[in-house]
């Protein structure tokens, strides 16, 4: 070989060599941040704030180096950087105590989600055909302010929607005042399975249009009408801790816990006595063993107690003693026999601390109110006039002016959305005519009677907010994606779960991995650009300035933190997770035993309805019920492979739907565990398969929710059915919330087990290998 | 004095909430399968909650266990394994060498609680889930066994952390990820040669029991029964 | 030395009588098939070639993309791996252990018989061995069983009865490989004299350099002698230590002291089936009807008769005594196999284990080639069924309900067990072009009705005191 030739191929060699290092992201080092306070292989701990549900659980996140493969600026490559690793429940968070649920812990693939949205995307085909084009920041904010601006131009800002998840603190706060500002209407706040008739049976029966926090750690007694506390109702963890305490945590008291539904849940199976009441029929169950007590004088101290008797007035006929429920009369309404219910009284109000709680289904009908009225009427009667103050009360608001509990509950979701399609579908003058979406999912949540499908499709701009495509989201036009929570600047304002007076505040645990923004400074910044009242309304220029302005007044309050500046205080709260009141300062005793004054109006007492489905019982001979499970909520954390991959506590299924049926109802219909089976309702109809469950009252249909997800990522898609899209659109009439439970169903088999596809993780439905009998 | 790990398990106190689960996932580096695996019977869990049913509607009844590597005294995985893989360590863990793994699958027959997840594949983190590995545990490979081991990770970090210290471990310093998850206490972890921790006292109850005590494995982890209502006052 | 030789091929190829005269043909009979190859013959290569490519192939994707391409899971571990170990296992109890208790029992009809006996031996071993570095989730890593100084710094578990098994088998193979070539080495002699080129080069080596003089039939006569009795106590072993595998667990239904006489009763009765349909398979392609006769069958149809009803006390007794003690574990385990999931298996499992071939067998008007062949052949389906009926249901209904499981294999097991039958026949073949699959120079002592010498002039098969026998001729040798 010549030389030169030689070096002809050497430089050639060493040139695709170089080039090839560039393209392999493993060799590239796009840039270093050295985090001051990560030393590579230590881990630090750093608080955050859990959004995957309501319940607002102080995180601790652990933190420590490494190299993550990132998109910068169009180029792929390596950089190191702080990652989160682990997330633990906050040990000094009043709510959870270091303590965090299984959901709550997936959080952190919500972070690392390989489906999630890493820059803005523009619809490049048609809508909803998925088909998206990345486009920078600048384009992104230019053409979202370009349809503000358009519509402003118009003088139609009143034709700007926005469709979020229900939030609270900075946040709502945020949204609220941006629309206000901008002339928009109030936001559509949307989940499916709200408190609605819970919040407004306890403003009518306790003064507080909030849920309940329970002591349960004090508690001898505990009777809970389809609440699922320790699972998905309410404030779990906080629930959780405290039933652990008032099962083991006195030596030599125990307390006991009755649970009354009609399809045994995770909360249930761990009851000591499970009752089976008809559905819609708890509250008459509740006033049966209120007449006992009431009859017998067995709580004399409580009958005449004003909480008593405030919770009672809500009920006609409480004060002669509820003459209509007797024990027979209640039984043959409930199927519960009438001496099951005298002993209840008995041991209830023998028993040292009691108390009743309602919730999940029961509220799902379309007698709901009245149920959750009666309920907390017995709650007053066995929980009232006790030295240490009542089991059930409520988290104290904190002392903020906009912050906490509205003094009326808000309008149910349900209805919400509901009008927002009508006037969507309406097209009459001043409908939407641009939608901004953020976390809200109602195309796969609402039942498709709301027709939310239609109006979406027929907003002309749709921007969504959010981090993944869903079932709505793929309808949008523009994605501007959001940071995760884990990235992101958060707070909360808890509605229950601690006596103390609290709010949760955080800064992001770790830097962004993508090219995403936090939806608050992308609306700051709007607003800024706006300019006029938007700029007046929102003066910051970053979220943390907005959530620092809104704190600050705690300072005074003293509580957790005891700050000299201004400047310290701000750290302290950040370090320590958020401001919660000192035990003593606010303690709930205060807060519970000062109800608010009664609403006017509200004084008239309620009569039993009865409960009413859609659907005959001969064409549809089956009740129906949705539920919610731990994994899924109502579906929106689907995505997240540890939530798929968790065994479901009572049936044991992984990545998959079913529906609980009782065996006899199974054998009567011939259907075999894991077969295919079709429910129909006068709404539509799913496929799903069978699980044989004895957990079920005979003429009940229980499916979980959360499954179904047509676009959700490459986890959740095509996974099982969605209960939500057969329901018909019953609501409880007085707060016009959905009600869930009250659609009927008929049931058939249609396959074998091939087709369903069920995935159970259990061997099987069986006992102890000594309860093991031949076929 | 040696350390002795030990676990107590409190049925009346677990919800049956599988929040341990996802935090043994999340600490330990536990793989998820997917739907095809998980339904073929080889979704991996070092801790899993098993329900069972007892009687019919009305009056159904459901017991939650968590079950976890036992860390028998006399363990049946370790004698089986040719390759010293499973092996007792000194502090009573049954330890599991992943390098040394080459894979029998006896240890898993041989486990009387079934409790040992085998890689059958190579584990994937679809990119960027992999940034959330655990890096003080190590992953494993397809054809290795792998199982519990009291998040060893944490009590070898805290052990010598201590020691740099100058000072005894102090209970309740240290837990597993399943028992500092999990919220109604039903899990307690601590040193069982130490008659002051919790966990010695709550072994010593008298509603303790272990899982297939009678086969003679020797559990370090011990069960409270979940006793009737009326029976409540006596422990 | 080649002179020697040359002689003594003179001397066999004089006509000295009758006995000579069977002598060349037994040698002619029994070499044909060594230097003449049929059609038929390069079929069954092929096809069973293929089967052992096929098998190559399954494992190769296994070792690519993970054990998981099988169907085992969690809790059933094992499966058609191990059931294909044991039941090779047990098929290399047919020769060695047959051939050396005839030996030693000193029964003359066993002539024709041990060579091919042994051979299935020889090769099962393999096979079965070969098994678990399959099995195993990492193969490459399979040498860490062998105990050796090595850099790891680790010494293999000897309280693992794997690791007993690594020994036992390696034990059992080297025993069987002698046994069998230890009286191929005058026959080895035989082809060298017959062949030319590669083969007589080959046959040179393995020959060891055999004369037949006296002193070398006598230290012949002393090897086989020794390794007849050693080998008895090595294969009883053998499979005992298999069925330690299972027995050493606390796995319900495995855990059982019946095993180690349950398992060699088993793997005997597997085995003498095996030879049958071999020798049948043999007598038929090879055209040696006049050498495997029908008192063969006859005599080991009886023995199999003996080892089916063995099975059935075996089976009866582990079944009764589980049954009896009734507890839950096992329980759960037995009824598993007999009336649930299972029970179609079982009862295919005792009908052809004991159903059909007890009436075939027991019958002197049934127990002729076919016949045995029959029975042979559900034998050996009863016996696989029988071990993957002993580890399956136990793995899935072990102990605690809720991680029981179930099991189905998938086409790499499927694949992998064909391609063990089809090895098993490839080695055969092979070993049939390489070896005379009868013992030519025990046919030959079997002329000799009293003693001494049985062809006078040939000093190289001057039979050794106390190896002659009565023997059955050939039966169409001209007088």
């Amino acid at each position: 070989m010549e030389r030169r030739n030689f070096i002809k191929i050497s430089a050639l060699t060493g040139v695709a060599a170089t080039l090839d290092a560039c393209r392999a992201p493993d060799k590239q080092l796009i840039r270093f941040i050295p985090e001051e306070n990560l030393i590579p292989g230590i881990a630090v701990w750093k608080p955050s704030i859990c959004t995957l549900c309501s319940a607002g659980c102080g995180l601790q996140v652990r933190v420590m180096q490494g190299d993550a493969e990132v998109e910068r600026h169009g180029e792929r490559g390596l950089i190191k950087m702080g990652l989160a690793k682990r997330l633990e429940g906050s040990p000094q968070n009043p709510i959870n105590a270091g303590k965090l649920c299984a959901r709550g812990q997936a959080g952190l693939q919500v972070l690392y989600h390989p489906d999630r949205i890493t820059k803005p995307i523009k619809r490049s085909g048609a809508r909803g055909s998925g088909q998206f084009q990345a486009i920078s920041w600048d384009d992104a904010l230019k053409e979202l302010t370009s349809h503000l601006t358009a519509l402003q131009a118009s003088r139609s800002a009143n034709a700007l929607a926005f469709l979020a998840r229900p939030l609270r603190g900075q946040r709502r706060e945020l949204i609220e005042k941006f629309l206000t500002a901008f002339g928009a209407p109030p936001a559509v706040w949307y989940e499916p399975f709200d408190e609605a008739v819970l919040r407004q049976a306890n403003l009518l029966s306790f003064g507080h249009a909030a849920l309940p926090t329970l002591d349960l750690a004090r508690a001898d007694y505990v009777i809970s009408f389809g609440a699922d506390f320790l699972g998905t109702w309410n404030s779990p963890v906080a629930q959780s801790i405290g039933y652990g305490a008032m099962r083991r945590g006195r030596p030599g008291r125990r307390g006991k816990f009755v649970q009354v539904e009609s399809r045994m849940s995770q909360t249930g199976a761990n009851a000591d006595e499970w009752i089976a009441c008809k559905p819609g029929t708890e509250g008459v169950l509740a006033l049966g063993i209120a007449h006992v007590i009431l009859s017998q004088k067995l709580a004399p101290q409580s009958i005449a107690s004003p909480a008593a008797s405030r919770a009672g007035s809500q009920i006609a006929g409480w004060s002669a003693g509820l003459p209509e429920f007797t024990p027979e009369a209640v039984e043959k309404q409930t199927g519960v026999s009438a001496a099951v219910m005298t002993r209840l009284a008995h041991e209830m109000t023998l028993s040292g601390a009691a108390a009743a709680i309602v919730g999940g289904a029961p509220l799902a009908q379309t007698n709901g109110l009245f149920s959750a009225l009666a309920v907390n009427a017995l709650e007053s009667l066995v929980d009232a006039n006790r030295d240490e103050g009542p089991i059930l009360g409520f988290t104290p608001e904190p002392p903020l002016s906009n912050a906490g509990e509205p003094a009326a509950p808000a309008q149910a979701s349900f209805a919400r959305l509901n009008s927002f399609a009508q006037s969507v579908l309406s097209g009459k003058a001043g409908t939407p005519q641009m939608l901004m979406l953020y976390d809200a999912n109602p195309i796969f949540s609402a039942p498709p009677a709301t027709k939310i499908r239609e109006a979406i499709a027929r907003i002309p701009t749709i921007v969504s907010l959010g981090s993944f495509i869903d079932e709505t989201s793929a309808q949008a036009d523009l994605i501007l994606p959001d940071n995760a929570p884990l990235e992101s600047w958060l707070d909360s304002v808890p509605e229950s779960g601690s006596f103390q007076s609290l709010i949760g505040l955080a800064p992001p645990a770790v830097s962004p991995l993508h090219e995403t923004r936090p939806m608050p400074d992308v609306l700051l910044g709007v607003a800024q650009h706006l300019g006029g009242d938007l700029a007046k309304a929102l003066p910051y220029a970053t979220f943390d300035a907005m959530l620092k302005a809104a704190l600050l007044p705690l300072r005074a309050q003293g509580g957790s933190v005891a700050a000299k500046t201004d400047d310290d205080f701000w750290q302290s709260v950040q370090t320590q997770g958020g401001w919660w009141s000192a035990p003593a300062a606010a303690g709930w005793k205060s807060a519970a035993a000062k109800p608010a004054a009664m609403p006017q109006g509200k004084q008239a007492s309620h009569a039993l309805t009865a409960p009413e489905f859609a659907g005959s019982a001969t064409d549809f001979p089956f009740y129906f019920q949705p539920y919610l499970t731990p994994s899924f909520g109502d579906g929106s954390t689907a995505h997240l492979p540890w939530m798929q991959e968790l065994p479901d506590a009572l049936t044991t299924a992984m990545w998959s739907s079913w529906v609980e049926i009782h065996p006899k109802t199974g054998a009567m219909l011939g259907i075999q565990q894991g077969d295919l089976v079709e429910i129909a309702s006068q709404a539509g109809s799913l496929r799903v398969p069978a699980v044989l469950s004895p957990g079920i009252a005979p003429d009940l249909l229980a499916m979980p929710v959360g499954q179904g997800h047509e676009n959700f990522g490459r986890f959740a898609s095509g996974h099982g059915a969605n209960p939500l899209s057969i329901l018909a659109p019953v609501v409880e009439p007085s707060t016009g919330s959905l009600a869930w439970a009250a659609t009927r169903v008929k049931l058939a088999r249609v396959g074998g087990p091939e087709q369903a596809k069920l995935v159970l993780f259990a061997g099987g439905m069986s006992g102890f290998p000594h309860d093991e009998k031949p076929r | 004095m040696a350390h002795k790990w030990g676990l107590v398990v409190d049925l009346d106190r677990c919800t049956g909430c599988e929040a341990c689960v996802v935090a043994c996932h999340a600490e330990n580096n536990v793989p998820t399968v997917g739907k095809d695996q998980a339904a073929i019977g080889r979704a991996m869990q070092w801790i899993r909650v098993e329900r069972s049913w007892e009687g019919d509607f009305p009056n159904p009844k459901v017991r939650f266990q968590p079950v976890l590597c036992q860390q028998c005294d006399a363990a049946p995985c370790e004698a089986v394994c040719p390759t010293y893989a499973s092996y007792h360590t000194e502090e009573g863990l049954n330890g599991q060498a992943y390098n040394r793994c080459i894979g029998t699958r006896f240890c898993a027959n041989a486990c009387p609680y079934t409790v040992r997840s085998f890689n059958f594949f190579n584990p994937s983190w679809q990119k960027p889930l992999n940034l959330q590995l655990n890096p003080d545990v190590s992953v494993r490979s397809v054809g290795i066994m792998e199982k519990c081991t009291f998040c060893v990770q944490r009590i070898k970090s805290a052990e010598i952390q201590a020691e740099a210290e100058k000072r005894d471990l102090k209970d309740g310093e240290l837990t597993t990820a399943c028992a500092q998850s999990c919220a109604s206490k039903a899990l307690v972890f601590g040193d069982l040669n130490d008659p002051n921790s919790e966990v010695s006292r709550l072994a010593s109850s008298n509603r303790a029991a272990k899982l297939m005590g009678e086969l003679g494995t020797k559990p370090n982890v011990t069960y409270l029964d979940r006793g009737a209502w009326q029976d409540a006052k006596n422990s | 030395m080649q002179k020697t030789v040359e002689q003594i091929e003179q001397d066999l190829q004089r006509p000295t009588g009758r006995t000579q005269r069977a002598a060349e043909r037994i040698e002619q009979d029994l070499l044909r098939p060594i230097f003449t190859t049929s059609g038929k013959y390069k079929v069954a290569v092929a096809v069973s070639g293929l089967l052992v490519l096929a098998g190559v192939a399954a494992f190769g994707y296994q070792l690519y993309t993970g054990i998981g391409v099988w169907g085992i899971n969690s809790p059933v571990f094992w499966a058609f791996d191990i059931t294909n170990f044991v039941f090779w296992i047990g098929i290399s109890h047919a020769g060695t252990l047959i051939s050396a208790i005839l030996r030693l029992c000193n029964a003359t009809w066993r002539r024709p018989v041990t060579r091919c006996a042994e051979a299935i031996t020889v090769f099962s071993i393999v096979i079965g061995g070969l098994i678990p570095l399959c099995h195993i989730g990492r193969p490459w890593l399979g040498y860490w069983l062998i105990p050796y100084p090595n850099q790891r710094g680790i010494w293999p578990n000897f309280r693992s009865p794997l690791l007993w098994d690594f020994f036992a088998i390696l034990t059992y193979l080297t025993g069987s490989t002698t046994f069998l070539y230890l009286p191929t080495i005058p026959d080895f002699a035989a082809i060298r004299d017959a062949s030319t080129g590669f083969r007589k080069k080959i046959c040179r080596i393995l020959s060891l350099g055999w004369q037949g003089t006296p002193r070398q039939w006598q230290r012949l006569e002393i090897a086989m002698h020794i390794m007849a009795i050693a080998i008895v106590p090595v294969a009883v072993s053998v499979h005992t230590i298999v069925s330690w595998d299972f027995s050493m667990t606390l796995v319900p239904m495995w855990h059982s002291t019946i095993f180690g006489p349950y398992f060699v009763t088993g793997a005997i009765f597997s085995g003498i089936a095996a030879l049958i349909l071999a020798m049948a398979l043999l007598r038929h392609f090879l055209h040696l009807e006049q050498y495997l006769t029908p008192l063969h069958f006859n005599n080991l149809g009886k023995l199999l008769l003996t080892m089916s009803l063995l099975w059935f006390y075996f089976t009866f007794c582990e079944r009764l005594t589980t049954w009896y003690g009734n507890t839950p574990d096992e329980m759960a385990v037995f009824w598993q196999s007999i009336r649930l999931h299972f029970a179609p298996l079982f009862w295919t499992m005792v009908i052809c284990n004991l159903i059909i071939p007890v009436p075939i067998l027991s019958m002197k008007r049934f127990r002729t080639i076919t016949g045995t062949a029959i029975a042979s052949s559900t034998i050996i389906v009863g016996m696989w069924i029988e071990r993957f009926l002993i580890i399956v249901p136990a793995l899935d209904h072990k102990f605690l309900p809720f991680s029981w499981g179930v099991y189905r294999p998938t086409w790499v097991e499927d694949t992998l067990m064909a391609s063990s039958f089809g090895m098993m026949a490839l080695l055969y073949l092979l070993f049939s072009k390489a070896v005379p699959m009868i013992s030519i120079w025990e046919m030959k002592v079997g002329l000799q009705p009293h003693g001494g010498g049985i062809i006078t002039t040939a000093p190289a098969i001057a039979e050794p005191h106390g190896l002659v026998l009565e023997g059955p001729l050939p039966t169409d040798v001209p007088e």
